[in-house]
């Protein structure tokens, strides 16, 4: 009896143990949103499709706590306890700051190995492979278009609508401020957000072309050319068109004027689709626009790689990793996630026959199709991103006028070199 | 004859026939110093022992100790004089140059500035607020476990969530506050809280003391039960007021209560960092930046972990002098 007990543990010891070598688990630290019900249940069937398609596998969610720019990526990784694939806010200027710490791994070959690189657009590929002299430590999972939300009943009953030179938004924003509401809602407090505007500011003023040669150090920060989108929120700031309260607003804050209807326009993204939602915002009224300019072809959303999956350099699943990454660039998944509802992005490929699930994302990508122009929160180096989140809140607080603050955008600039 | 007298001792006659008994007191002083020298071994093995056991007894918090004290200290200094972009880069030696670069860098100096004033007013508000509120409760007979408790609730509330409830207050067009001033017609005082820069770091800590000084009024309150009551009957037969019994009966009295209450204050405001990242990040244009929230930028934002290395250096001594100097100045108040 004694010996059939112990045989009998010893074969449950075994299977338990055999199963154990087999089971592995792949922590993801997911996208911002998992945990609104119509997000999470995307997730979860990309999850079970997954789980399914590699057998003895489970994916765990982490959800995130926060992204580069705040430091909740770095801290994970940094714990040893972190995921073993990351999807986050990125861009160059957020990735050079993991990647200077040796903190992600670097998935250059993956690209060939894998075919990544027919995965996504060649010009976004030409992208990546020209920032960190050929290697490439991202994929990118979405795209940002940044631009004008405004609200198609307010602009229909006051006969407004978003014009197309700056001369005539400025009119535009006078005419907001008249009937009491706010024209322009910002929550600088959350950086990102800070950034939208201003980086919508920058090209309206500059033109997409000499954003990006300052963004490549070919043009000072405080050069006229550049400094004169700075002095355009400033002299916003002064006529009152954005309230210097709203430096002490977050992006919540902000949004929450703007879908209560007490600010008539905000900047953001597809992403901001989401947003909308979770406040109950009824998504027919919202209408999309680029930043007018006075520049022939400066009137396009700002954006650039909004999102990418990296690879920590101490994920315990590096290979699973991979196969996730493989899994996500899929046409299975990308068609899945282009068409369900909670999709809120611009994706890294063209998906033929695939329609956007709201009109707004459909005005979005139209406005998108001839190509973004430089959101600098995304592309600078990670050094000056505090310096020029700060100055932007300067600007908005009335605390550093327009060229002083692109001085300081500059001197961190020249450090960073 | 010697009358042997030690100092606060009785008087002792010698013994008689001193000369008779010699021998004897011989034998037995020499019996005595025998086993005092055996004694004193065996006390010596015994004492050497108890040594090694209590070091073995003290082995694993002296480990704990050492791995998670003296080591991450000593990191700092030795990151201090590093360039460093992360713990899994390597780094290069510097000498003084993080030294030299704090002391160049506007903001450590700014920070440092608003460290000393987020200290001052969570001394005042919290620890100030802590007192009048013992003062009032104590008075209480039915109601005072009610208000002990409610007083003392927002303490069990995270850091965290307390920046964002306070956020959410000072919101300037939703928020409580400036609605509330907008209601009863005091719509002039409506102010951008978080936003202007001679506020935000006084609105901060108004959200940071709300939520410490639960804790100092319990403090002062066990500091009210232990003063005399005869002292307060006294002073009433003296013909004292109210007022008076609290100049010269309660405060003094809670002198030792108070000290604390100022040290730990002074700690706690010294820790400030969690409302302040939640409510501000620093900002707007690092008016709310104190020196830990420029460490955390540093170290986990920029990844600059040399020079967080030397604020966190600069934070400890400035934490130690400040120690040193308020107790100094308490020893020569309670002299």
């Amino acid at each position: 009896m004694l010996k059939f007990l112990a045989r009998s543990t010893a074969l449950v010891a075994m299977i338990a143990a055999s199963s154990l070598a087999h089971a592995e688990t792949l922590k993801m630290w997911g996208p911002e949103q998992i945990t609104e019900p119509l997000v999470a249940q995307l997730w979860n069937g990309i999850k079970a499709d997954f789980e399914k398609a590699n057998p003895g596998v489970t994916v765990e969610f982490m959800p995130p706590t926060g992204t580069i720019s705040n430091g909740a990526v770095q801290a994970v990784i940094q714990s040893d306890a972190g995921p073993d694939v990351i999807l986050t806010n990125s861009g160059i200027g957020r990735i050079s700051v993991v990647r200077n710490a040796k903190q992600v791994m670097p998935l250059t070959e993956q690209y060939e190995k894998r075919g990544w690189k027919d995965e996504i657009y060649p010009w976004l590929y030409t992208e990546l492979k020209g920032q960190f002299g050929g290697e490439i430590y991202e994929v990118p999972d979405g795209l940002d278009a940044l631009g004008i939300w405004y609200h198609k009943d307010i602009f229909e009953k006051a006969g407004w609508k978003i014009p197309a030179t700056w001369t005539e938004f400025e009119a535009l924003t006078k005419s907001i401020q008249e009937t009491g509401l706010q024209p322009i809602a910002i929550g600088p407090r959350t950086t990102g957000s800070a950034g939208h505007l201003f980086g919508n500011l920058l090209q309206s003023a500059s033109g997409k072309e000499v954003i990006g040669k300052a963004l490549r150090r070919e043009i000072a920060w405080d050069d006229p050319s550049v400094a004169a989108g700075a002095i355009r929120l400033q002299n916003l700031v002064e006529a009152g068109t954005i309230k210097k309260e709203m430096a002490g607003l977050d992006l919540d804050g902000a949004s929450r004027l703007w879908f209560n209807k007490r600010a008539a326009m905000f900047v953001a993204g597809p992403w901001f689709t989401a947003n909308a939602r979770k406040a109950g915002y009824d998504l027919a009224n919202a209408g999309y626009a680029p930043m007018p300019s006075d520049i022939k072809g400066a009137a396009i959303p700002t954006g650039g790689v909004g999102w990418s999956w990296l690879v920590p350099v101490n994920s315990r699943q590096p290979e699973l990793a991979m196969k996730w990454i493989d899994f996500m660039l899929s046409d299975a998944v990308m068609k899945k996630r282009a068409q369900d509802p909670a999709s809120t992005m611009i994706y890294p490929r063209e998906i033929p026959g695939v329609e956007p699930p709201t009109p707004v994302l459909k005005d979005i990508f139209a406005a998108a199709a001839g190509g973004v122009g430089y959101n600098p929160s995304v592309y600078l180096p990670g050094i000056v991103l505090d310096t020029y989140f700060q100055v932007i809140q300067g600007l908005i607080s009335g605390q550093v006028g327009g060229e002083d603050g692109m001085k300081q955008i500059q001197a961190k600039m020249a450090e960073a070199k | 004859m010697v009358i042997h007298q030690t100092p606060g001792s009785k008087v002792v006659a010698p013994l008689r026939d001193a000369p008779a008994v010699a021998g004897h007191t011989g034998g037995i002083s020499a019996r005595m110093s025998e086993r005092r020298t055996t004694g004193a071994a065996s006390t010596a093995g015994s004492s050497a022992g108890d040594a090694r056991t209590a070091l073995w007894l003290m082995a694993p918090a002296l480990a704990l100790y050492a791995t998670f004290t003296l080591l991450p200290i000593a990191a700092t200094f030795w990151l201090s004089f590093n360039s460093s972009a992360g713990f899994n880069t390597s780094a290069s030696f510097v000498g003084f140059d993080n030294y030299a670069k704090a002391a160049q860098d506007p903001i450590v100096w700014k920070s440092l500035v608003h460290t000393f004033l987020w200290l001052a007013y969570h001394v005042v508000m919290a620890g100030g607020l802590g007192l009048l509120l013992a003062l009032a409760v104590s008075r209480l007979r039915i109601t005072q476990v009610f208000f002990r408790t409610a007083f003392f609730l927002p303490h069990l509330v995270s850091l965290a969530v307390v920046g964002v409830i306070w956020a959410n207050i000072y919101d300037p067009f939703f928020g409580l506050l400036n609605t509330a001033l907008t209601r009863i017609g005091l719509g002039a005082f409506t102010q951008g809280w978080l936003s202007d820069p001679a506020l935000v770091l006084f609105s901060v800590n108004v959200a940071s003391s709300w939520q410490g000084f639960g804790l100092y009024m319990l403090l002062f309150i066990a500091g009210l039960q232990n003063i005399d009551r005869s002292l307060y009957d006294a002073a009433e037969v003296d013909g004292a007021n109210a007022f008076q019994k609290l100049i010269y009966v309660t405060l003094p009295g809670l002198r030792e209560v108070t000290t604390f209450v100022v040290s730990l204050a002074m700690i706690n405001g010294l820790k400030g960092f969690a409302t302040v990242f939640v409510m501000t990040n620093g900002g707007p244009f690092y008016q709310s930046e104190l020196i830990t929230t420029y460490i955390y930028r540093l170290a986990f934002q920029s990844q600059n972990h040399g020079l967080a290395a030397v604020l966190c250096i600069l934070l400890s001594l400035l934490a130690i002098t400040i120690t040193i100097l308020f107790n100094r100045w308490r020893a020569r108040l309670s002299q």
